[in-house]
């Protein structure tokens, strides 16, 4: 029984838990057989009762050949057991049925050793542990059979029971190997029709066989991922086993060999690798399970959810298979693309969903697998969570600090123009005037020259002053904004720039960000780019500021600002930029000029 | 001449009234802020004020206000604006708010007594002044496009002197020309820059703009 699993959140699914807990909340009701308080007990009672009663319905053939019997008496035990085995995997009751049934009437074949009423009995029902190791190579590990395969398994059956039936019918218990003595429907016995029917009957059946094998071959095709990994040993198996069957079935028919019995010997044996390879399968279980301890080392390293998706389809071998973050958006594109699908959802200890697995539903009978995998990679993506958001914290953290380092800097120009400004530039000018009051009220020539050497000095620190107050914060732009500030390093510049300022007044940070940035941008366009005219623009979005400078020079600057001397200015502008948690974009094709675009966002 | 001053650094404020006494004009008020300026001139107005362009109490463009302010109440009042901010983004400001009888000086230069006294004497016979180390970087600029491409060697020479602030025949004695020759220059000019010829004080005021616009932009 599979349902097809609601994909909407809080549906009855899965419900993973990165703590390594996971809860199968559909899993399927067991019958009490199944959920005996003593499993091994309940087993090992299962066993002994089926060698009992093997040893006893084969009774005489102990005598007869006893190496059959054994084999017999192990193909019986060995059925039977992995009936119990494969019973505990999901879905699988029926094929564990029919494994068992398949073994027990192995044992019953032989029933025929005790004559009586046996021998027709054996003769007309001696195929059925067939049919159920069909029914069991074909059932498993899918959850029920297919439209074909059923039909197939009822024709056999149907095939098997009717031929033989004609076969006992037309024959005599002689003709057939058996004491006199023997009970027998001879009801038209003719021996030339039997040994026809016998011929025909068998030869259906081994065609039965080769159809067998091309359905087994054809689903091992039809199958993927995990299901592939299983099936493979089975499907081996069951060819080996059907090629004994119809070895053993033709030796007898053109009594090819001295007893039957060694035929029967060796069919056994080989059958005997139909369990074997149930058996097989269970423990490549294991082994993929042990394949989730190399999953969580993989993802531990902090792995993002696409490393842990892929981990997942590797180790879950379901290249289908999606792992999906718990944000709206994926949740959304979920519930068109799940019909059918399998959907679990991984959760951080008892919290809400971290992600969602979308799988193939074939993983629902490889349940401790997809739970050990699912729990690891719960913790995977916690532990990157934690991570992401340490790191996240920290970044915001280095960002503000580096706005506050910005503005303190900002601030502290602003200072240091002002103080020379109001301070030592004021008293220099004070003392020029006073040196020129000086020279008006004095007529000697040497005091006038002296006067007039001192005041053309003063002059020179006050130029030189004013410029060096100016680099360190232009008042005008403090006062009169970005706009002007700009016009004024275009007026110094002795190419012509075209200046067109932002529409409104910016953050101070950001205007003096972008008067630094156009400042190295127009020194380096005047000193590298050999350009006849170059523009300053800004333009203030909504949310994004952007001032492009633009050149018609030679170009050929480094997308990436290089790392030489030459582009030192280019990284002070990216530093700068960058602390606003903007960005620098430089296009410099040789021979076409330079544009440099900066892009700050603005809130 | 009568000469007031506001200016908040008090030492260049009583060295600057040193100097104008001494170059022979009457300091009629020596104040550190326009508020004061425009309360002690109230009474009898001087024929120019010397306004510094940051003051108190916000030190941005207490200057420029105070003019503004003045020129509404004393239309005849030179105003001469000095600052350290080779700006011209400020005199253009200036400019653009007083219209008449202005001028925007560099504080540097007031070391240069006859320029000193000729900028007071022109503002306040209502002509406007420029700091002349401003025009020239915006003439020695390499200039992209512009209304003053139209304009040829000799008008832009006549124009240059117009933003200056000297009168026709200023610029004629500067020049070389006679008065007639520059009046010549001066209309065409106007025409150039598209201004009326009938209105020619203010013409002079909207040609120097149009320089200081064109040239700073």
């Amino acid at each position: 029984m599979r349902a097809t699993i609601p994909s909407v959140p809080g549906s009855r699914a899965w419900h993973g838990s990165a703590a390594g807990r996971l809860e199968w909340t559909r899993w399927p009701a067991r019958a009490g057989f199944w959920r005996a308080r003593r499993p091994w007990l309940a087993a090992t009672v299962v066993l002994v009762a089926t060698a009992c009663f093997s040893a006893l319905v084969q009774g005489p053939q102990w005598r007869e050949s006893a190496a059959l019997a054994t084999a017999n008496l192990a193909f019986s035990l060995l059925f039977v057991f992995t009936g119990l085995m494969v019973g505990k995997e999901p879905d699988q009751r029926v094929t564990a049925w029919a494994l068992m049934l398949a073994g027990v009437f192995r044992s019953v074949d032989f029933i025929d050793a005790w004559n009586g009423l046996w021998p027709a009995y054996a003769t007309v029902f001696g195929g059925v542990d067939r049919v159920f190791g069909a029914w069991a190579l074909l059932r498993y590990p899918n959850s029920s059979l297919s439209v074909l395969h059923r039909r197939y398994l009822i024709a056999l059956t149907g095939w098997m029971l009717a031929g033989r039936t004609l076969i006992a019918v037309t024959s005599t218990a002689r003709w057939n190997g058996y004491p006199p003595s023997s009970w027998w429907p001879a009801l038209v016995p003719d021996e030339q029709l039997s040994d026809t029917l016998n011929y025909v009957v068998h030869a259906g059946e081994a065609l039965g066989g080769i159809g067998l094998i091309a359905l087994l071959v054809i689903r091992l095709t039809r199958t993927r991922g995990l299901d592939r990994i299983v099936i493979t040993p089975i499907t081996v198996a069951g060819i080996a086993a059907v090629i004994a069957t119809i070895t053993s079935a033709a030796i007898m028919a053109f009594s090819l060999s001295g007893t039957p019995n060694d035929a029967y010997l060796i069919e056994s044996l080989v059958d005997l690798g139909i369990p074997l390879a149930f058996l097989v399968a269970a423990l490549q279980r294991l082994l993929l399970i042990r394949n989730v301890t190399e999953l969580t080392a993989q993802v531990a390293a902090g792995g993002d959810i696409s490393a842990v998706r892929h981990a997942l389809r590797s180790v879950l071998h379901d290249p289908t298979l999606d792992l999906l973050d718990t944000s709206d958006s994926s949740l959304r594109a979920l519930n068109g693309r799940a019909p059918g699908r399998m959907v679990s959802y991984i959760r951080a200890g008892q919290g809400a969903p971290i992600a969602v697995v979308v799988a193939d539903p074939v993983l629902a009978r490889y349940r401790e697998l997809f739970d050990a995998a699912t729990a690891a990679s719960g913790l995977a993506l916690q532990n990157a969570q934690l991570q992401a958001k340490a790191a996240q914290e920290k970044l915001e953290q280095v960002k503000a600090s580096r706005a506050r380092i910005l503005e303190a800097e900002l601030a502290e120009r602003r200072r240091l123009e002002r103080d020379l400004h109001d301070g030592v530039q004021q008293h220099l000018l004070s003392i020029t005037a006073g040196l020129t009051a000086a020279m008006a009220t004095t007529a000697d020539p040497a005091a006038t020259a002296a006067l007039s050497e001192a005041r053309e000095g003063l002059r020179a620190v006050l130029a030189e002053l004013r410029d060096l107050a100016h680099g360190i914060h232009p008042a005008v732009l403090s006062q009169s904004g970005l706009g002007a500030a700009l016009e004024g390093i275009a007026e110094r510049l002795p190419l012509p720039v075209s200046v067109t300022g932002p529409p409104r007044r910016l953050d101070a940070a950001v205007e003096a960000t972008l008067y630094f940035v156009a400042c190295e941008a127009l020194a380096n366009v005047v000193k590298h780019a050999s350009a006849d005219s170059a523009l300053v623009a800004v333009r203030a979005g909504e949310s994004v500021l952007e001032m492009e400078i633009a050149d018609d020079g030679i170009g050929g600057v480094p997308a990436d600002g290089g790392h030489g001397l030459a582009n030192h200015g280019l990284a002070n502008i990216a530093d700068r930029v960058s602390a606003l948690d903007g960005e620098v974009v430089i296009d410099s094709p040789p021979g076409r000029g330079t544009r440099l675009v900066v892009r700050i966002p603005c809130a | 001449m009568r000469v007031a001053i506001a200016e908040d650094s008090g030492l260049f404020r009583s060295s600057l009234a040193l100097l104008l006494r001494s170059l022979g004009a009457e300091v009629t008020a020596s104040v550190a802020s326009g508020a004061e300026l425009l309360t002690s001139i109230g009474g009898s107005p001087p024929d120019a004020v010397i306004l510094d362009i940051r003051m108190p109490p916000s030190f941005s463009d207490e200057g420029i206000r105070t003019a503004q302010e003045i020129r509404a109440l004393h239309p005849d009042v030179g105003i001469l604006v000095l600052s350290t901010y080779a700006e011209t983004s400020y005199a253009t400001q200036l400019l653009e708010t007083v219209r008449s009888g202005v001028g925007y000086l560099l504080k540097d230069n007031v070391t240069d007594v006859a320029a000193l006294m000729d900028s007071l004497a022109r503002v306040a016979a209502g002509e406007t002044v420029v700091d002349p180390a401003i025009v020239r970087r915006l003439l020695e600029r390499n200039r992209k496009p512009s209304v003053l491409d139209a304009l040829n060697e000799r008008e832009l020479a006549v124009l240059r002197h117009m933003a200056e602030g000297r009168s026709n025949l200023g610029i004629a004695r500067e020049l070389f020309l006679s008065a007639r020759t520059v009046e010549t220059h001066v209309t065409s000019v106007f025409t150039k820059l598209g201004l009326s010829p009938s209105d020619t004080e203010n013409n002079r005021v909207r040609a120097v703009l149009a320089f200081l616009r064109s040239a700073g932009s």
